[in-house]
């Protein structure tokens, strides 16, 4: 582009003197108090309680008050809500709630749940911070399976319902309970042919065959044949012993692998917690 | 000069194809080009898009119509408020709701935030790609206030979900309107620093007038919205033109870009007409809040909403443009068709046919200067 050097100098002089006033606001800011805060440790009260009463964090129920109407349930776009209602064997005129579980790791914290309920028991907390090591503990279950809460009888004339200070039964659970702890079972579905009972022998006979060649390659394995007695309680142990296992027999001994890999990688593949 | 790279170009015969994206911090977003360079000169870029493609649409068959308006945030995170508004106006036209003009001024003030708060990213972000890293903090700064503003009003910083079928969800929180002004005090006197501190720096200027220019008949054939039409010299603004809502009742000028530094329709002047369009936005939530009607903040909305076979279309003003949300229904509790019309995909379009002999750099430009959002092309 041909350039005069009138043009050539004038756009020298603008470039320093747009500099100038570009760099004369950037140090104003050195004077000026720094607008970022160090979270989490610097800030002068816990965030939760800086932040707005209508934030939208986790999900918390007062099960004193539910009503057990399940619009919650109905309302939610993603179905992280799950709720059973049974009728109280003891009394048959009174429904439990048996089941009242929200995944707060599926939840979108898009407060459509929170609107439709009649007595404010599902709320919005301003709780945030719950990192959880496994991602079922992010699963909320408001009532205990075996203890059943009883559904709240509406009073017409109440003028408010009684309800615990919010977020203090959130706050709680994620206080009380470590971050790393293990993950709950789920169990999936039996299938209708299979013998669990049967199943659980072959995995610690699979090991044992496997590690009587392999002593040396697999000291991890020597828990398995002893924990194949205790699977049916807790095959959530078992699972990730039992994967490695399958691991450790095929690379010592190829020959009799087939036949233990099979027999010791089909119920840990029932037992992953990932399978529902 | 030019002729002497052009011949050794031709001599070694450096063409080559390049992969601009899809994680390249310039391509705002999940974005693929497919680069044709001829050394530093372009011959033509070819956008790759559907890498954030989350069947947004087909969502909205199947959750029920309530139930679809939190997914409409994540249409455009940057600017949630619009898409939920399109799609609150679009239900209410097929179930021929009158809304509350309290909840219809709500909804504009709201708007208008959420207008300077994704400006204050594509001005940032823009100045970001051409080389300056201060004035992105300093709109993201002022972003800041306006997220906690929307915070306190709403309970999310991002996606929002704030407009119900029918009206808004929350009224306002007590103080807010004064926090507000106060913000907006502040926040005029930061535009005429913002415009002192990059606008119109020499270098900055320089590189960006006459740089991918797009005529105005070219912008109306490519269907370009929003500040990429008016940067391109084209009058129309949906508020002004088919106006909706409250904003009949607000006075705002329409910035148009008139060539600031070079030709009408360059990088500059789509830059330029988002920081004119953030005053005009200030203003109107200085009106809204002046002239706020008391009253309800919802209508009657059934609790099941089943709307009459038909269809509706919405159109409004979002940040990246002409929102349009297309909505039939056959009478059921769940859409039949829901179809979101927006403006970063058309303008992805032209790139393809601006970026023909432009060097690489001002790729970045011209892109920037779009204001592209990725989520917003895929859906």
């Amino acid at each position: 582009m041909p350039q005069t050097v009138r043009e050539y100098t004038g756009s020298i002089r603008n470039t320093v003197k747009s500099f100038w006033h570009g760099l004369s606001i950037t140090l104003s800011y050195l004077a000026r108090r720094p607008t970022t805060v160090q979270y989490p440790d610097r800030t002068p009260m816990p965030v939760r309680d800086m932040l707005p009463p209508r934030y939208r964090g986790f999900l918390e129920v007062d099960t004193a008050i539910c009503t057990g109407c399940q619009a919650c349930e109905r309302a939610c776009p993603i179905g992280c809500i799950q709720i059973s209602l049974e009728k109280d064997p003891a009394n048959p005129k009174q429904r439990v709630v048996t089941q009242f579980d929200i995944d707060e790791a599926k939840c979108m914290f898009c407060g459509l749940c929170v609107e439709p309920c009649p007595t404010g028991s599902i709320q919005h907390t301003r709780e945030f911070e719950a990192t959880q090591r496994h991602i079922r503990n992010l699963v909320f279950r408001w009532s205990d399976p075996l203890k059943p809460f009883p559904v709240y009888k509406v009073d017409k004339n109440a003028e408010y319902y009684p309800r615990v200070p919010l977020g203090s039964l959130v706050r709680a659970r994620l206080e009380t309970l470590a971050w790393d702890r293990a993950a709950p079972v789920f169990l999936p579905p039996e299938p209708a042919g299979a013998a669990k009972p049967a199943a659980q022998p072959k995995v610690a006979a699979a090991a044992a065959a496997g590690a009587a060649p392999a002593k040396a390659a697999a000291p991890a394995l020597k828990a398995a044949p002893t924990n194949g007695a205790p699977a049916a309680e807790k095959p959530a142990v078992v699972a990730p012993v039992g994967a490695p296992a399958a691991d450790g027999v095929k690379a010592p001994a190829p020959a009799k692998a087939p036949a233990a890999e099979q027999a010791a990688a089909e119920p840990a593949v029932t037992l992953t917690p990932e399978t529902k | 000069m030019e002729k002497l790279i052009l011949r050794r170009v031709d001599r070694q015969n450096e063409e080559m194809i390049l992969n601009f994206g899809p994680q390249h911090p310039s391509t705002h977003g999940v974005i693929n080009f497919l680069v044709e360079t001829d050394g530093e000169v372009l011959k033509r870029a070819t956008p790759d898009v559907g890498y954030l493609h989350r069947s947004i649409e087909k969502i909205g068959e199947l959750v029920g119509y309530p139930g679809f308006m939190p997914y409409t945030d994540r249409v455009d995170y940057v600017a949630a408020m619009f898409a939920n508004e399109g799609y609150a106006i679009a239900v209410e036209k097929l179930l021929k709701l009158e809304v509350p003009p309290r909840a219809q001024w709500l909804r504009a003030i709201s708007c208008e935030l959420c207008r300077i708060a994704s400006h204050l990213v594509s001005v940032g972000t823009m100045v970001m790609d051409i080389g300056a890293f201060t004035p992105m903090l300093h709109g993201i700064r002022e972003r800041e206030t306006i997220n906690d503003l929307i915070e306190a009003l709403c309970g999310a910083r991002l996606t929002y979900n704030y407009h119900r079928i029918g009206g808004v969800a929350f009224d306002l929180p007590e103080g807010w309107r004064d926090k507000v002004l106060a913000f907006l005090d502040h926040f005029d006197k930061f535009l005429v620093e913002y415009d002192r501190l990059i606008s119109f720096n020499e270098i900055y200027v320089k590189r960006l007038a006459n740089v991918a220019v797009i005529p105005g008949p070219m912008a109306v054939n490519y269907g370009l919205v929003g500040p990429n039409l008016r940067g391109s010299g084209v009058d129309w603004d949906v508020r002004r033109d088919m106006p909706y809502g409250a904003y009949p009742n607000f006075q705002f000028k329409v910035p148009v870009g008139k060539g600031y530094f070079g030709v009408s329709g360059d990088s500059f002047d789509r830059y330029y007409v988002r920081c004119l369009e953030m005053a005009e936005s200030s203003k109107i939530v200085r009106q809204a809040l002046e002239s706020l009607p008391e009253g309800e903040i919802t209508a009657k909305v059934p609790r099941n909403i089943k709307p009459e076979a038909g269809e509706a279309l919405s159109r409004v003003e979002s940040a990246r443009g002409e929102m349009a949300y297309y909505v039939v229904s056959d009478g059921t509790n769940k859409a039949y068709r829901v179809r979101v019309r927006t403006g970063s995909f058309t303008a992805m379009s032209v790139i393809e046919d601006i970026s023909p002999g432009l060097m690489v750099a001002d790729l970045v430009a011209l892109i920037s200067s779009l204001d592209v959002v990725a989520p917003e092309i895929d859906r």
